[in-house]
């Protein structure tokens, strides 16, 4: 499931990516523009780091850049880290897979549609990068949402 | 694929994968389709691997794994069950590898026999030597001097044979180099993996009596096969595109939570295996090394395992003292009254071993240059710019679709390649059940 931490981290490599090839961003400016606790978003960035997805320098200059070209890092993948095995049920999941009390997952349909569920989702996000997530216009995410009120 | 006609395709190399590859191009039903298979070796569908007529070299995957149809994963079992009726039982089945060469040796009759009359499969014993891009397709040159054109060729040329160019007095098991030896004679062998394996069952077929050290980087010994229960994964699972520690952080994670549920490690790696190209794919270049480096030995002996009877006698002859296994590194050959001193470099230690050895076998294995390879269609082409190795210079650049990358970047149109060729890309692509998949794509694609 996409928690808020997935989600801060997106957005955080969204503003990294937004920036010129090699630049360091500190944690602070990240934070300020995003809406993030500077705790969490370091705490977020740490995770991000020994995944791979992004270098750290420490020092005054420091700061926090990606470790590989935007189109290249999948948002798929990010979120994996972040918030582990994709799955909209917690019983959706082989790795940390959770039975669920009251019911019996091999006969249970709703987990049964929800492991296709988290196909299509694992299907999508793999496909699309941090650069087109960057590059996608606000106006495209917004219109649906209207529909949605 | 572009509006230019692919109805005639020439595949270069008629071993396992060439021959599997024609399988599934004449499965389409285009009647204008001309599918050219050349070979250098006498027959077909052998290639390095099923060449062996000794029956103690066995498949390292059980029957059920190993049908050359990608849709139909127990053709082999069936054909295997036909021949040999007594033998079909419960128990996983190894069969000889030579057993498997007359597997696809049968079905490349039977297709030429079903091609008669449309006349739409043709098959030359020669050696190529070039493939030239003209303007409406390839021109592959052969050793006799004629030539065979063609809308598109596919590069199956699998594994190299010649002796790796570092490795000097090294020679290859069966090559014309691989003269008699005194049976009582050490003998040294490059690598303790599963060609070193082999090697030693032909040693022992051939009555060697001798002391066999065995040197790799790690001196690890392939585990084997034993019966388990694969664990369920789907790609939502499994962390793609991180670096290697992470990913191996996560594995490791993996094998102790199956373990506390009953299971091993056979049952993470063995689920893991349809994704492990999809893995590979994932990861930068810089994990891919990595991972050669510091995890494929490790990798490679989980992965790749041996058949448990002879897992059973190689442990035997460890045991006995008849295989020295060492984790060292040759750092000198010197020939003496024909034979070599060599210095071996323990491992994490400051010993060094200098033994008398009577020769010297390769069997490194497949991580080696491309470039500085043995196959003259692949140095010709990479010569001329046509290819260009991948990063890590495991094979050729290859697109996930099979297309040959130019050294200037671009992806052709009419140059394919298929099997252990585009390791750089595929990375597990060694084994029957990873190329008749990619061999079924990839027909798929040029008969559209």
């Amino acid at each position: 499931m996409l928690t808020r931490k997935g989600k801060y981290g997106l957005k955080a490599l969204v503003h990294l990516a937004a920036l010129p090839v090699g630049q360091l961003a500190f944690v602070n400016d990240i934070a300020t523009s995003n809406n993030i606790s500077k705790k969490f978003l370091d705490a977020i960035l740490g995770e991000l780091r020994n995944a791979g997805f992004v270098q750290s320098r420490k020092g005054k200059d420091g700061g926090y850049r990606l470790a590989r070209p935007a189109n290249e890092i999948m948002v798929g993948h990010v979120v994996r880290v972040l918030d582990g095995p994709l799955a909209p049920f917690p019983c959706a999941s082989r790795t940390q897979y959770q039975p669920c009390e009251d019911c019996d997952e091999a006969t249970c349909q709703v987990r049964h549609v929800m492991l296709e569920v988290r196909q299509a989702i694992a299907d999508v996000l793999d496909k699309l990068s941090l650069a087109e997530m960057r590059d996608s216009s606000l106006e495209e995410i917004e219109i649906p949402l209207k529909y949605q009120a | 694929m572009t509006d230019r006609s692919n109805s005639s395709i020439v595949i270069v190399g008629g071993g396992a994968s060439g021959v599997i590859l024609a399988a599934h191009l004449l499965q389409s039903s285009q009647s204008d389709l001309r599918v050219t298979l050349i070979e250098k070796r006498s027959t077909f569908g052998r290639g390095v691997a099923y060449s062996t007529n000794l029956p103690d070299h066995l498949l390292n995957v059980s029957a059920l794994g190993m049908s050359a149809i990608a849709d139909d994963p127990e053709h082999f079992a069936r054909w295997l069950n036909a021949r040999n009726p007594s033998r079909s039982g419960e128990a996983p089945v190894f069969a000889p590898r030579g057993v498997y060469g007359d597997y696809l040796g049968d079905m490349l009759a039977g297709l030429e026999a079903a091609e008669k009359q449309r006349g739409r499969l043709r098959l030359i014993q020669e050696e190529a030597l070039s493939v030239v891009p003209t303007s409406s397709g390839v021109e592959v040159r052969l050793g006799n001097g004629t030539s065979v054109v063609a809308h598109a060729a596919v590069l199956a040329v699998g594994h190299d044979e010649g002796p790796a160019p570092d490795l000097p007095g090294a020679v290859r098991m069966g090559a014309a180099e691989d003269t008699p030896v005194d049976p009582d004679a050490r003998i040294l062998i490059l690598g303790t993996g599963l060609s070193m394996v082999d090697a030693f069952l032909t040693l022992d077929s051939r009555g060697h009596r001798g002391e066999i050290v065995a040197v790799s980087r790690r001196g690890l010994l392939p585990s084997p096969h034993r019966p388990g229960k694969p664990i369920r994964l789907d790609s939502a699972d499994i962390p793609l595109g991180t670096d290697l520690s992470y990913f191996v952080g996560w594995f490791r994670d993996l094998v102790r939570a199956t373990a506390k549920a009953g299971g091993n490690w056979r049952d993470v790696v063995d689920g893991l295996r349809p994704f492990n190209q999809r893995i590979w794919q994932s990861w930068p270049v810089s994990a891919r090394r990595r991972f050669l480096t510091h995890t494929k030995a490790w990798w490679d002996i989980h992965r790749h395992r041996m058949a448990p009877e002879i897992h059973e006698r190689v442990s035997n002859a460890v045991r006995r003292g008849r295989i020295r296994l060492l984790a060292a590194r040759l750092t000198g050959v010197a020939p003496r009254d024909g034979a070599f001193e060599v210095t071996l470099q323990r491992r994490h230690s400051r010993e060094v071993d200098r033994l008398a050895v009577a020769r010297i076998y390769d069997c490194t294995g497949i991580a080696k240059d491309v470039s500085m390879g043995s196959i003259r269609v692949i140095t010709d082409l990479i010569a001329r710019g046509l290819a260009r190795p991948d990063p890590l210079r495991l094979g050729l650049d290859v697109t996930p679709e099979c297309a040959v990358i130019a050294a200037n970047g671009a992806a052709s149109d009419r140059l394919f390649a298929i099997g252990p060729l585009t390791r750089g890309t595929f990375f597990e692509i060694d084994a029957v059940p990873d190329i008749r998949r990619q061999a079924a794509d990839l027909a798929a694609r040029l008969t559209a």
